[in-house]
């Protein structure tokens, strides 16, 4: 498994302030990596300083084995970026801003043509070829933003917070065209504070906070690291105190919170917990009316790791 | 008094302009005071006359030298042709006088021999002119007869004492209330341009749709909210109105303590509430920002040029004129002219500044009118 | 992939309305401004005919002052192809009123056979007025003068038989006679107009910066987001910087010819015969703009109306210096301050042009040549810096 980019011992300062500390990660060829963490963990920074545009003062950076640096014009080429802002030209149609910024990678015009037609299909845009992005809605310029960073067909692909302010349908077609990509060859490093899309999306999880790794993995290995294996919802009125004790006392129980008719088990490992349950209430013939039962989520990885949420 | 305070931060933003525009005026207001040159003001002031002598400086040629010198202004440059040409080009000089080789021999001679001149052939040049012309006729006519060179000189003097008594009737300080005119409508420029786009500036920021929206669905009453910005733009105007009369007196002087000055005042007054409306409309009908300075400039410059603030009035061809009529500034800049003229105030003499005042107080309230219909409209489409 | 980029840069440019209206039509709108209020300039200075008055009162009626009256009379002909005056015979309380009312420009009264002038206030035509009254009394005087002389001459020469009449005759025929010969060597004349379509030029030189500060902005990482996609991108940072200013520079060159050939063709301004030099100074004068916008848009940290503003500011002021909204700033600046002007790139420009048009050495135009070229590359270099930056500390 060939590491195409290595990040050791990355860090950079801002004033006093350490915006990266320490971080180091590799991302594997072929993989989707997510790079998640709340707003203000590095994310941007981090890829800002991989891709050469900001200092940083400690550190090395090696894509595709060799060093990056601003004149790396051989590694660039196998790059493509999409910013968290939308980075086109007013004065542009949708055509013309895909064919410029391919331009700057294609030299060649049919091979070019080739790829942003491609492009267009690939975000569904082959209504608005024309249009200027002022007529565009925020979703449909989100796209073409895709397509300007993705139309020579890179073989690495950052994306930063692509999906912020964007509505379903087109979230669905971005994340969609995400994936095709990776099966077309690409590596993609995604950046995003949305777990439920890096849970769908990513190989690979790396969790952020403060510049620091917090952890590293799979989403399964990630949620092996909370504590809590099942979580646990039951709607019930008027739960008397001892049955309540009583429910504490069964087998893998590690918490127990009755507050407003919901009473919320958390089980810390186990895998019939939830059929057990049932048979306990049947037996002490408590009602219930709704039930269901939660795998930890990354956000409760998070929330255990530093104590805050995701999306703070 | 949110708006209020909202307007004060956003004008904080735009300062630079004013003081721009503020700082353009005052330059040129205050150089202006510096120069006694004012093209238009013709006042029979001693020319600037440089004089070569290529002869000696004896007999005739003295006297020619003398004549010239008693009714100019002479000025010292060094005898070179570039010194001498950028003396003219920066009007340090208006006329040079070549007096040739045997001049005074010549003319005893009874010839007349060629004097070559250079000339910025403004009017004191023309003046210059004029006693030269007049000098060399005397002396040529009575070199024919009379062959003694100091009879000559004092037959050619005697006639040149033959001056008309003069009687000045105009009591008025045409110097300084010249000065004062200039200023004032130099000013329509700075007021116009000044007002226009800082309020636009400040209205387009306003105007933007999101923040338009919040402003409309917000509890404070949206014909409210209009009225304070209308008001704290009109202190805006104001507040650079007042700024311009006192740097006025402080340029003028105490010609501004006249019934002139009051004119000077009232009208000036009259004209920023008019630039006001025109701000306004133009507010309402811009939103774009860059626009907005084309705009500006566009409708600025052109009513200043067209209307006389920067090329005097007397030079501004008659058809140009009666275009300018459709302009405020035309009127504005009227008023400012007679005032250089009115020697005596009454009804009868006040009636054009009253018409001129009218006139601008009927395009404020056409622009007002415009201004409410256009903004009845956006409000429905908004 | 330069010419990829220089051909998008033009595109960006040519579509952006905002450019194009300060590099293109404004220019032209002003130009048409200027030349709708100079038209006149020039015809202004020949003169109306004057309103006046004589005083009919009993002197005038006198044959001592008949000189007067007949001189008078002659210059208020309708006949008379150099006429002066339009004259009018009336009371002196009518005169008084008549002036009052500013009907005439003064009037004249004879009181004990010396005219007296009565005037308002001291401008151009009571000058002429004042003037032409000198005028006939001196001639007045000439005329007794010789004829005492020549009258004198004859009876010492013994001739007893005058013939007075002719005397008269030939005095007169001397006195009236022009001789006035006056040769103007000046060079072309100094025309008020044409420094106002200078610094018109100068004026669109220096706005081609705006060309130049879009460009840099959308090159650059931290200019915006545009910046950070080429940044990223395999493409040498000084190809894409020179391209797209290469393209700012055409573009303003364009612009520049336009405004030419507007003003020579249709409102048939003179640049003076020397083509080359014209070109020379339209190319300096347009990178002193170019280089302007490149340095507010790497040295002020702001957005982009900001710096749009700061440039317009900056150029509009700089052609005020040199004269755009009265020439007299021009000379006031010139005489008092000049070191201003020497700093002034508007003034550069207009000077330049003005040196072309009215000396025939050329050293102040290559010093104003110069000038453009040291005031363009301090500039570029105080970029440079800016420019050539590609990593920074933050984006």
């Amino acid at each position: 498994m060939k590491n195409i980019i290595e990040v050791k011992n990355l860090t950079k300062e801002y004033r006093n302030l350490k915006a990266i500390d320490d971080l180091s990660f590799e991302v594997h060829e072929g993989e989707i990596l997510g790079l998640l963490g709340p707003n203000g963990s590095g994310k941007s920074t981090t890829i800002n300083c991989i891709l050469s545009l900001l200092k940083f003062s400690k550190g090395s950076i090696k894509i595709l084995g060799k060093e990056m640096k601003p004149d790396s014009y051989d590694i660039k080429k196998d790059l493509g970026v999409i910013f968290q802002e939308v980075a086109v030209f007013e004065e542009l149609t949708v055509y013309e801003n895909i064919d410029y910024f391919c331009g700057l990678y294609i030299k060649d015009k049919t091979t070019r043509k080739k790829y942003i037609k491609e492009a267009i299909e690939l975000v569904g845009l082959e209504e608005f070829k024309k249009f200027y992005p002022k007529q565009l809605s925020g979703g449909l310029l989100r796209r073409l933003n895709i397509a300007c960073g993705i139309a020579h067909k890179p073989k690495i692909i950052f994306l930063d917070e692509p999906t912020v302010a964007v509505d379903p349908q087109s979230r669905n077609s971005i994340l969609d065209g995400i994936k095709k990509l990776r099966d077309q060859g690409a590596t993609i490093v995604y950046t995003t504070h949305y777990m439920e899309e890096v849970e769908i999306l990513c190989d690979r999880i790396i969790i952020l906070d403060k510049g620091k790794v917090l952890a590293t993995g799979t989403s399964d290995k990630l949620k092996e690291l909370a504590k809590i294996e099942e979580k646990v919802t039951i709607e019930i009125n008027n739960l008397q105190p001892e049955q309540i004790e009583k429910i504490k006392q069964l087998e893998n129980v590690d918490e127990v919170n009755y507050n407003v008719g919901n009473l919320i088990i958390t089980y810390k490992k186990g895998k019939n917990n939830l059929g057990e349950l049932i048979e306990h209430l049947k037996k002490e013939n408590i009602k219930y009316n709704k039930i269901y039962s939660e795998r930890p989520t990354l956000n409760d990885v998070f929330l255990e790791l530093t104590g805050k949420e995701l999306r703070d | 008094m949110t708006v209020f305070k909202t307007f004060l931060k956003v004008l904080n933003k735009c300062k630079f302009v004013i003081i721009l525009y503020t700082v353009i005026l005052l330059t040129f207001g205050a150089f202006n005071m510096t120069t006694s040159e004012n093209s238009t003001n013709f006042v029979a002031s001693k020319p600037d006359v440089l004089i070569i002598n290529n002869d000696e400086n004896v007999g005739v040629t003295k006297n020619l030298v003398e004549y010239i010198t008693n009714n100019s202004n002479n000025v010292d440059v060094k005898n070179n042709e570039d010194a001498i040409n950028d003396a003219l080009f920066y009007r340090e000089i208006n006329y040079i006088i070549y007096i040739p080789q045997n001049y005074r021999q010549d003319i005893l001679d009874g010839k007349n021999p060629e004097i070559e001149i250079k000339s910025t052939g403004d009017y004191q040049a023309s003046y210059a002119e004029m006693l030269l012309s007049r000098y060399i006729n005397i002396e040529v006519i009575y070199a024919k007869e009379i062959k003694d060179e100091d009879k000559l000189i004092e037959k050619i003097n005697n006639t040149l004492a033959e001056q008309t008594e003069i009687e000045i009737t105009s009591k008025l300080d045409t110097d300084s209330l010249s000065k004062a005119t200039f200023y004032y409508n130099f000013a329509s420029y700075s007021i116009l341009a000044g007002a226009i786009y800082v309020i636009c500036l400040i209205l387009s920021s306003f105007n933007e749709t999101k923040i338009r929206k919040r402003t409309i669905i917000s509890s404070m009453n949206y014909k409210k909210h209009n009225r304070i910005l209308l008001i704290s733009n009109a202190l805006l105007a104001i507040a650079l109105w007042i700024f311009y009369v006192i740097i006025s007196f402080i340029i003028v002087g105490k010609t501004m303590f006249s019934i002139q000055g009051v004119i000077y005042i009232v009208n000036s007054f009259i004209f920023t509430i008019c630039a006001l409306t025109i701000a306004f409309l133009i507010a309402n009908l811009v939103n774009n920002k860059n626009a907005i300075n084309g705009i500006v400039n566009v409708i600025a410059l052109g009513s200043s040029f067209l209307c006389g603030a920067f090329v005097p009035v007397e030079w501004l061809p008659a058809s140009v004129l009666k275009v300018a009529h459709i302009l405020p500034t035309y009127w504005y800049i009227q008023t400012n002219e007679l005032m250089k003229t009115i020697e005596k105030f009454d009804i009868e003499s006040l009636k054009p500044v009253f018409i001129n005042m009218g006139v601008i107080a009927l395009f404020t309230i056409i622009f007002v009118i415009i201004t409410n219909i256009i903004s009845k409209r956006k409000r429905k489409i908004a | 992939m330069f010419i990829h980029n220089f051909k998008y840069a033009f595109k960006t440019l040519f579509r952006n309305k905002m450019l194009i209206f300060w590099t293109f039509a404004f220019p032209i709108i002003l130009g048409t401004f200027f030349n709708l209020a100079f038209s006149n300039i020039e015809n202004s200075e020949k003169l109306d005919i004057i309103n006046i008055a004589i005083i009919d009162n009993e002197d005038l009626k006198l044959d001592e002052n008949k000189g007067i009256k007949e001189a008078f009379e002659q210059l208020s002909d309708e006949q008379n192809e150099d006429r002066l005056f339009y004259t009018q015979y009336v009371s002196e309380e009518k005169a008084k009123e008549l002036l009052e009312n500013d009907e005439i420009s003064g009037y004249l009264i004879i009181e004990e056979n010396k005219p007296k002038t009565v005037i308002k206030t001291n401008g151009i035509n009571e000058t002429i007025l004042k003037y032409v009254t000198e005028q006939i009394m001196q001639t007045t005087k000439i005329v007794e003068d010789l004829a005492t002389e020549k009258i004198t001459k004859e009876i010492q020469s013994g001739n007893i038989k005058i013939d007075y009449q002719k005397i008269y005759q030939d005095v007169l025929d001397i006195a009236s006679q022009d001789n006035v010969k006056i040769k103007n060597i000046s060079n072309t004349n100094l025309s008020y107009t044409m420094i106002e379509f200078y610094t018109l030029i100068a004026m669109t030189c220096l706005y081609g910066g705006i060309l130049g500060m879009t460009s840099i902005n959308n090159s650059l990482a931290n200019m915006g987001e545009v910046g950070k996609r080429t940044s990223v991108a395999p493409i040498s940072k000084g190809k894409v910087i020179i391209s797209s200013l290469l393209a700012s520079y055409i573009t303003q060159l364009i612009g520049l010819a336009i405004l030419f050939a507007y003003t020579i063709f249709a409102l048939k301004i003179d640049y003076g015969t020397n083509l080359p030099l014209i070109i020379l100074l339209s190319l300096t004068g347009s990178l002193a703009g170019l280089s302007l916008g490149i340095a507010v848009a790497t040295l002020v940290k702001s957005n982009e109306n900001v710096k749009t503003g700061i440039l317009i500011a900056v150029t509009m002021f700089g052609c005020f210096l040199s004269g755009m909204m009265g020439i007299t700033m021009k000379y006031i600046v010139d005489k008092n301050i000049p070191i201003v002007n020497k700093l002034n790139p508007a003034s550069m420009i207009t000077d330049g042009f003005y040196s072309l048009y009215y000396y025939d050495t050329f050293d102040r135009y290559f010093f104003n040549i110069a000038s453009l070229l040291i005031f363009s590359g301090i500039l570029i270099l105080i970029s440079v810096r800016g420019l050539r930056r590609q990593k920074y500390d933050s984006i």
